[in-house]
């Protein structure tokens, strides 16, 4: 852990930044009653990833020939973005109906898919 | 018109008739029966087209031996099935019988008024499997013919039956699926026995097998090299198989009989089923008391002959081993038939019960004219008498589908007018109805076997034909004429002669009418005219019937005798090509 | 004239022109007229015609083959070669009867007579070789029936027409009682019966006209089917109705033989016509039965023709035509190189009699002879004009000719078996005759026993004197029924108690009938002349006495036939007197009685002049039916299986037997005379006395031998309830079997209806419900709330991980 400090910035720092903001999405997630604190959980979450995809993909990385994987990191996470942008708004829309059928977004009440 | 499009017309035209009738409107009954009607004159006057000596493609002429207009269409190649079918002398009269019955029993169907449009169509459909069964010369189609024909019969009799309908009509279908089922598993094991391979070009073409004799030839090359033979359907070319020298069918399968045997054996009980014999007959009377005047007549007039034609076309041709050992045991079957039947419709209450089991005696001289072998070494392998047997119970069959259908028919008339049939009430018919008395003694007597009408020649011919089989069955065999006399005399005494009526419904008796005279008239005019002129039947009739008694008789001396003879010193492998050779050259001949 | 060209056309149109009519009056009959009066006219026209054509055939016959009228004074003569037993006939004929003798021999033996054949169409032809056709085979027999059955029928065409006048309007038929006690009364049927014998008349001359055996059986059937509907005329009546299917049935037990006959020839020989059939050239195509069986080069003497013989030896055919060494020509070859060594063996001898015999069957059945003799009393149930044509002159009379026609076939041993059969039915038939008193009944035995004569006569080798009698016996009999019936049709009444003294009422009737009866018993003056009967009982006797001194063993039937002669003359004159002599005994009835119409007496006339003079040289009956003769049945012949002798005919024209016959049939015929006229004529006997003297033998009589219960007992009851148990079968055995198979297929399909829920579906269904449970169970864990699921979703991941660091990373690490 001391080392991480230590170090120049490579890749274990994006990695350690990408698994916070992993782990804070998750917890947001799995905390938060409200509708769009989950969203905004499953926007880190999906962020946290995209940190991993481009860390892997960065030239720093470039002179390990073993990790060299191109654009392909940076093409994923541009994918993932657009896919969150898309997935946004349809959970926004999910939201705005349930609200408009609940008057209400705490997800604790949204159980009517229970077994 | 080819004879694909002439025969198929002659089969599915009936098929496209019962199509046509659902788009009828439920209440226009009448418009359906004069239908129904127009569809049956139409196949029959095309029918009886095909009878005229013209020379027209089509046309069948007389003194020919072979099969004509015939034709082949693969079907279901994986499994060499062809849509095969075609004509010959033992199969066109009864195509010709069939389609002109059929429209003297729709004549006669006027009387059912519930539900007729499904009784049209079913009667159809009907009418499309028996002629299919008839024309079909592919095993499977023959088999698929056979199995149609089966299921309108059976709504005939279980719905516009009398009142043990179900049991009769049940008891009639499985009576019959029995035997189809007998007949199917011989008819695989001789399938998969099958090997075109034994085949000459010539008689690939004979059978066609092949168009032509080049086709042929490649094809015998082809199936001479294929592993564990070619296999076949087609019933021409298993004749050709089971007679060869070295028929595939010859292996032993079950206690030391051999595929033939089995096969034969299968296949006639299959087939005595429906002639019926003595004793799986029993379906016979029932589903003839049962079944309604019109069904009666198809029924006793052509379903019955299926079995005989299953007999001549298939049972013998294919298996002459199995025939040549069993034959003892058809002829004496034929004959148990003949004696049962006559003693049991002698002892009959019911009209109608009665009618059926002269049918089963009747029916009985088919089965032994068909089977008297006398074509032995004894005989020096003369087959003239067996060829006589056989023509004579071909013509027993056209002539007792005149004149049974006519007797059911005579019955039908009275039972619509007083609604029973018991014997003892009735009498005095006579002065009554004159006119239908008439017809009926006359129809009567040609169930009689009286000379000068249609049911003479068919009986004398089988019953002479019988002495140089055996002494015994022969002499067995002549004294059912007594027995016939007895039992339509004392039938007629009882119905028709008498002082006066004795039954219940005496004011409902009134005259013929006009349409039961046209259905009466022309089958009585039928009997006396092939009770006169028989030679008429018999030009059609006589080549195909002979060439396959002649076919056998050959097979018995080059085959069957050297396979027998020991004490001229054993066959060597000289002799037995030779044989081979005898065979092949003399099928060739057209 | 062309005979050969115009003769089958004349015949041939003989028999059509009836068909026609009765075609015409099946379709017409009712609109012929009134009442269809006219239809008796075309009837009566078309049989006239018949008669015309056949006359101009027999006087084409006469111009063409005038029979040789000599040989009948000069045949005193025998075949002296063939005979030891005729010690004295040789030595009375002495040295110069032998030279003519020798000449005679060639000119009957060796000659094969005028006949012609033909074939007119085809009925079936099977192969090549067998062919059933229409044919006919004309000889002088031909000619000669076809003259005698149109004159008759003729003569009772006329008849008919009066005395069926009755059905020309309604009628009460007094023999049937209704229900509701009435008598039946019902429309004429005049029509109908002329339609009946136009078709008896057109099967009865085609009978005769018939070139083969199965034609013959064909016509023999239809007349059988004639008689049938005209036994059952009065169908109304019950006894009718019976007597008709007792005819019928009755015949078809004989043609059942028949058939047996039939099948041993076509079985061997292959053929069943009579002649050779000729091809366009004149080559013989296929050799008919009467070549076979005697051939020309053998003198046409009986051989078993080679068809015969190797159908016999069937077996030893088989030996050699199975060898594998030969080829089939070569076999062939050998089976007719063996077949004469065969035939010396005796192969096919028993063939040839079982042949003969079968063909006698019919015979028997159709003649009415005994065994089945029963049918032909009842059959007087018919009208009497039927009862004159079919049941006395022509069709009964038809097995006779055909015995005459087969002849050449018959060996010995089936000969003596045709005596025997015939001696006992004429035994018989005679001894009912006596005490029957149905007027009807006692002609119907007396006809009974006259064929019985015939048969005798021809079993004993006397074939001119068979078919001699044959011809005279239709002319009277056929008289002495028609009289009959015009009494009948005058009294209303069967029965001779009732009737008496009708001579003063009926003459014509009266005395017609006494010439018939003097025709029957062989009247007439010893070696001057005599009633047609006369001459032909006369050439029986001799045949018989003949016979007896070839065969001393078979004596017996010498004295059946004369026996038969004097009972013969005492039950005809019984009738005649009871009949028409003495005082009336029901005075009802005789004062009603009046003589018959012309038109039925008329033909009583004419044919009682037949019936006095047919047997008289002018008619050259004898000369005609001698030139009939079939080749080769002259030469005496020895029977092989049973001891006979068959002498030859001509043996019994000599001059000792001729002399001693004559006196033995005038002396029995006059005792029999002599004993009616003292029972019934001058009444110096009481005949109840000796009834009730010899009450057991009279009822045996008047009960006719108990043939009727004999055949009820041991056939017709039988034979019913045999067929009521082969009913049983079909119900009690094997409908029960299959419906016991068709309940054990259902018990079956229940037992498989248990298998398949309680254990199949039980297991599948328990899989099922574990499965549910299971499922129910894991239900709880599906709560909805998102949370909760991310929750799962991070615990599983890292659970993942672990699992993945602590298992698999030492899988990946051995990698």
């Amino acid at each position: 852990m001391m080392n991480l400090l230590t170090e120049p910035v490579g890749v274990s720092h994006y990695l350690v930044v990408g698994a916070i903001l992993f782990v804070s999405g998750v917890v947001c997630m799995a905390t938060k009653r409200n509708a769009l604190g989950v969203l905004m959980g499953i926007e880190l979450v999906l962020n946290g990833a995209n940190v991993n995809f481009i860390a892997f993909s960065s030239p720093a990385l470039q002179g390990n020939s073993g990790f060299s994987i191109g654009l392909d990191g940076q093409v994923i996470a541009l994918f993932v973005i657009v896919l969150a942008a898309a997935e946004a708004a349809v959970a926004l829309a999910i939201t705005l109906n349930f609200y408009n059928n609940h008057a209400t977004i705490d997800v604790d009440q949204a159980d009517e898919l229970k077994g | 018109m080819t004879s694909t499009q002439l025969l198929s017309f002659l089969v599915f035209f009936p098929a496209a008739g019962a199509a046509a009738l659902a788009f009828f409107p439920k209440h226009k009954i009448e418009a359906m029966r004069w239908f129904t009607l127009g569809v049956t004159a139409i196949v029959a006057l095309l029918a009886i087209w095909m009878c005229w000596q013209g020379g027209k493609e089509g046309q069948f002429s007389t003194g020919e031996a072979a099969l004509q207009s015939a034709f082949s269409h693969p079907w279901i190649s994986s499994f060499n099935i062809f849509y095969f079918m075609g004509l010959d002398g033992i199969s066109f009269p009864l195509v010709v019988l069939t389609a002109v019955l059929c429209v003297f029993v729709m004549g006669a169907s006027w009387t059912i008024t519930r539900h007729v449009k499904a009784y049209c169509i079913l009667f159809l459909l009907l009418e499309t499997g028996m002629l299919g069964v008839f024309m079909s010369l592919d095993f499977f189609l023959f088999y698929v013919f056979w199995e149609v024909m089966l299921l309108p019969m059976y709504f005939l009799i279980g719905v516009w039956g009398g009142p043990r309908r179900e049991y009769a009509a049940i008891k009639f279908f499985l009576y019959t699926l029995v035997g189809s089922v007998l007949m199917l598993i011989a008819i695989l094991a001789l399938y998969f026995s099958s090997d075109l391979g034994l085949l000459t070009p010539q008689q690939l073409v004979e059978t066609r097998v092949a168009k032509d004799l080049d086709v042929a030839t490649e094809l015998a090359a082809k199936h001479q090299t294929s592993p564990g033979g070619d296999h076949t359907f087609n019933i021409m070319a298993l004749a050709k198989i089971g007679q060869h020298p070295n028929s595939p069918f010859n292996v032993e399968l079950l206690w030391g009989k051999s595929l033939q045997w089995w096969a034969f054996l299968l296949l006639f009980i299959g087939f005595a089923i429906k002639v019926p014999a003595v004793p799986v007959h029993t379906w016979l009377p029932d589903a003839h008391v049962e079944a309604p005047t019109p069904i009666s007549m198809i029924l006793a007039g052509v379903l019955l002959k299926m079995g005989g034609y299953g007999i001549i076309r298939i049972c013998y041709p294919i298996c002459p081993d199995g025939g040549y050992e069993l034959a003892t045991f058809v002829c004496t079957i034929g004959v148990l038939s003949m004696v049962y039947g006559a003693f049991a419709a002698l002892a009959q209450k019911d009209f109608k019960r009665m009618v059926a089991y002269s049918s089963v005696s009747h029916m009985g001289y088919v089965v032994l004219g068909l089977g008297v072998w006398s074509a032995t070494k004894d005989y020096q392998f003369d087959p003239k008498y067996w060829a006589m047997g056989m023509n004579g119970a071909m013509f027993q069959m056209i002539a007792h589908g005149i004149s049974s259908a006519g007797m059911f028919f005579m019955v039908g008339v009275i039972y619509e007018r007083v609604h029973h049939r018991n014997l003892d009430e009735f009498g005095g018919l006579f002065a009554r109805m004159p006119v239908y008395s008439g017809l009926a003694i006359g129809i009567f007597f040609a169930g009689l076997g009286l000379p000068g009408l249609c049911g003479f020649i068919g009986e004398v011919l089988v019953t002479l034909s019988v002495w140089n089989y055996s002494h015994a069955l022969a002499v067995i065999s002549a004294s059912v004429v007594v027995l016939t006399a007895a039992y339509i005399l004392w039938a007629l005494q009882r119905v028709y002669l008498g002082a006066e009526y004795k039954g219940p419904n005496a004011d409902h008796i009134t005259p013929m009418t006009r349409r039961e005279f046209a259905i009466a008239a022309p089958l009585l005019v039928l009997a006396i005219w092939f009770g006169v002129m028989p030679q008429s039947l018999f030009n059609y009739m006589e080549p195909s019937v002979t060439k396959t008694a002649d076919d056998l008789a050959t097979w018995t001396r080059t085959v069957k005798n050297a396979n027998l003879m020991g004490t001229d010193g054993a066959v060597t492998e000289k002799q037995l090509p030779a044989a081979t050779n005898l065979v092949l050259n003399q099928s060739q001949v057209p | 004239m062309d005979l050969a060209n115009t003769l089958p056309v004349l015949l041939g149109l003989a028999c059509l022109v009836p068909l026609v009519s009765f075609v015409l009056i099946v379709l017409f009959g009712a609109r012929m007229g009134k009442h269809g009066e006219y239809a008796a006219y075309v009837a009566t026209g078309a049989i006239l015609i018949a008669f015309a054509l056949s006359s101009v055939a027999m006087v084409g016959w006469m111009g063409e083959h005038k029979p040789d009228s000599a040989h009948a004074e000069h045949a005193d003569g025998a075949d002296h070669t063939s005979d030891t037993t005729h010690a004295a006939a040789a030595s009375h004929a002495g040295e110069a009867g032998h030279t003519a003798d020798a000449a005679h021999h060639v000119s009957h033996s060796d000659h094969a007579k005028p006949e012609y054949s033909g074939e007119i169409y085809p009925l079936a032809v099977i192969g090549t070789q067998l062919k059933l056709s229409i044919s006919y085979y004309i000889d002088t027999l031909t000619v000669v029936m076809f003259c005698m059955v149109t004159l008759i029928a003729s003569c009772i065409h006329f008849y008919a027409i009066g005395y069926m006048h009755d059905e020309l309007h309604e009628v009460t038929d007094h023999e049937v009682h209704l229900r509701n006690g009435h008598h039946l009364v019902r429309p004429g049927r005049f029509h109908r019966f002329f339609q009946y014998l136009s078709l008896f008349c057109f099967s009865m001359l085609s009978l005769v006209y018939a070139g083969n055996i199965a034609m013959v059986f064909v016509f023999w059937e239809l007349v059988g089917i004639c008689s049938y509907f005209l036994i059952g005329f009065y169908f109304e009546r019950h006894s009718a109705s019976n007597a008709a299917n007792k005819a019928f049935i009755t015949n078809r037990v004989g043609d059942f033989g028949m058939l047996i006959g039939m099948m041993a020839l076509w079985g061997s020989l292959g053929t069943f016509t009579f002649a050779d059939t000729k091809g366009a050239d004149g080559q013989v195509v296929q050799v008919g039965i009467f070549s076979q069986v005697r051939t020309e080069e053998n003198h046409f003497e009986l051989v078993v023709p080679d068809g015969m013989v190797r159908a016999a030896a069937a077996s030893q055919v088989g030996e050699l035509v199975g060898k594998r060494s030969l080829t089939p020509e070569a076999a062939a070859a050998q089976v007719a190189a063996e077949t004469p060594g065969w035939r010396e063996q005796g192969f096919g001898y028993w063939l040839l009699c079982i042949a003969g015999l079968g063909i006698f069957c019919g015979c028997v059945g159709k003649s009415a002879q005994f065994p089945l003799h029963v049918w032909l009393p009842d059959a007087m149930e018919g009208p009497t004009p039927v009862s004159a044509l079919v049941h006395s002159a022509t069709m009964v009379a038809a097995g006779v000719y055909l015995v005459g026609r087969f002849y050449p076939v018959f060996t010995p041993e089936v000969l003596l078996v045709i005596a025997y059969i015939g001696g006992i039915t004429l035994f018989i038939a005679a001894t009912i005759a006596i005490t029957a008193v149905d007027i009807k009944r006692v002609l119907a035995y007396s006809t009974v026993s006259q064929l019985g004569y015939m048969m005798l006569a021809l079993g004993i080798g006397g074939w001119v004197a068979g078919l001699f009698h044959l011809i005279t016996h239709a002319f009277f009999k056929s008289l002495l029924f028609m009289c009959p019936g015009s009494v009948i049709h005058a009294c209303h009444t069967n029965d001779m108690t009732k009737m008496g003294g009708l001579r003063h009422k009926m003459p014509w009737t009266a005395y017609t009938m006494l010439i018939g009866c003097l025709a029957i018993i062989g009247a007439g003056i010893p070696f001057v002349i005599g009633f047609s009967g006369y001459y032909s009982k006369d050439a029986i006797i001799a045949q018989a006495l003949t016979f007896k001194n070839a065969n001393p063993d078979h004596a017996v039937l010498f004295y059946t036939a004369a026996g038969g002669a004097a009972l013969t003359a005492f039950y005809m004159f019984r009738l005649w007197f009871m009949t028409f002599s003495g005082p009336p005994r029901d005075h009802h009835i005789y004062d009603h009685a009046h003589e018959s119409p012309r038109v039925m007496y008329i033909p009583l006339v004419i044919l009682s002049v037949f019936a006095v003079s047919v047997g008289w040289g002018i008619f050259h009956l004898t000369d005609l039916l001698e030139q009939a003769r079939p080749a080769g049945i002259l030469t005496k012949a020895t029977g092989t299986l049973l001891t006979v002798t068959i002498p030859n005919e001509h043996d019994s024209h000599e001059h000792a037997i001729h002399t001693a016959a004559t006196w033995i049939a005038f002396g029995t015929a006059l005792s029999g005379l002599l004993v009616a006229v003292l029972f019934y004529g001058i009444r110096k006997v009481d005949p109840a006395e000796v009834q009730q003297t010899f009450r057991p033998i009279y009822r045996f009589l008047v009960n006719k031998w108990h043939f009727d219960e004999l055949y009820r007992a041991i056939f017709i009851h039988p034979l019913l309830f045999l067929s009521r148990r082969v009913a049983d079968i079909d119900r009690s055995v094997i409908d029960p079997f299959i419906n016991r198979c068709a309940w054990g297929v259902r018990k079956l399909a229940v037992l498989d209806d248990a298998i398949d829920r309680l254990g199949v579906d039980a297991a599948v269904n328990v899989t099922a419900r574990g499965i549910r449970a299971l499922g129910n169970s894991l239900r709880v864990v599906q709560t909805g709330q998102l949370r909760q699921y991310v929750t799962f979703i991070v615990i599983g991941t890292v659970a993942l991980f672990v699992l993945a660091s602590f298992v698999w990373s030492y899988s990946w690490a051995g990698n």
